[in-house]
């Protein structure tokens, strides 16, 4: 068994509504582990992730810490680098269609706002995070990856940005203040960006090549 | 269709369908502090029909979620039945 922290407490970018991401490396099924508070991975699943250069063995690889080990073996050090990240286009077109799937859904309903808004955020920062391995020197985790991309930034003012993290937070981990419905309308009136953001960043990873941050 | 976003779309579905019923505050997703927030929230009792199916759908999808990498088998496809069939228990809470 391995335990690793990995994400924003390796990176020391802490802040109070930051939690703190754990990993568990283990043979089988293994009940010890709450898979509220543990990401858990057999060891088969991880060495699949390095041989499919996979963005989590890269997020791993580059931004965790070993807590312990039962052997002594810092394991995912021994594995290396994973291989080459090439499955960009693919990853960011996905993420490309979340957020459409829940653009439409906001168009269709009123009783999902909070997890679509929820749902856009992981899709914008995922979306950024892929794209940043893909195209740049040094690949972006942060949760904030979407506007850590210099020029290639999502345009959105941080009234906006933060009441989609607000979602988030709602979503995943149940706290912070309800949205009211002038901050629902205030992201839908920035929808048209968004969309505009990824199609431009998504043509730039179709056609490749690296770009300077 | 993906994996990961078939699995949120399932999501969506799911508290479209909790939320129907006009709550105070919203199911906003089904991760364990979420539900806790929405029981909370809405004084609901723990050991009502509702929160039991939200719960189990909840855990369904955790399954599915950790099986993401793996090849579609018979067990997915039985806890792919098993979502559907909570769905429509809640779907009959409701009315």
């Amino acid at each position: 068994m391995h335990i690793y922290a990995f994400g924003s407490v390796c990176r020391g970018d802490v802040t109070n509504e930051s939690d703190i991401d754990l990993l568990a490396l283990v043979r089988g099924q293994d009940s010890r582990f709450n898979p509220d508070k543990f990401s858990i991975y057999t060891y088969q699943k991880i060495d699949e992730l390095w041989r499919s250069g996979n963005p989590f063995a890269w997020h791993l690889t580059l931004e965790s810490k070993l807590l312990h080990s039962t052997d002594g073996v810092d394991y995912l050090h021994e594995l290396g680098r994973p291989n080459p990240y090439i499955s960009g286009f693919a990853d960011c077109s996905r993420f490309r269609i979340l957020v459409s799937e829940a653009r439409a859904s906001l168009k269709n309903r009123s009783r999902t706002v909070v997890f679509d808004f929820s749902t856009i955020f992981l899709g914008i920062r995922n979306f950024a995070t892929c794209f940043s391995l893909a195209m740049c020197e040094t690949p972006i985790f942060s949760r904030d990856s979407a506007l850590r991309l210099g020029g290639y930034s999502v345009p959105i003012d941080s009234a906006c940005y933060e009441i989609l993290q607000r979602a988030r937070l709602l979503s995943s981990r149940g706290i912070g203040e309800n949205l009211n419905s002038e901050n629902v309308q205030s992201v839908i009136d920035k929808m048209n960006v968004i969309d505009d953001w990824m199609d431009k960043l998504l043509d730039m990873v179709k056609n490749n090549g690296r770009i300077q941050q | 269709m993906d994996e990961f976003n078939n699995r949120m779309n399932t999501q969506r579905l799911v508290l479209e369908a909790v939320n129907k019923k006009n709550y105070s505050e919203e199911l906003f997703g089904l991760s364990s502090p979420a539900i806790a927030r929405w029981i909370e929230k809405n004084h609901l009792q723990s050991n009502s029909r509702m929160v039991e199916l939200v719960f189990a759908v909840s855990k369904k999808l955790l399954f599915i979620a950790t099986k993401s990498q793996e090849q579609v088998s018979s067990e997915y496809q039985k806890m792919s039945l098993e979502i559907s069939m909570i769905l429509e228990a809640i779907s009959l809470e409701v009315d």
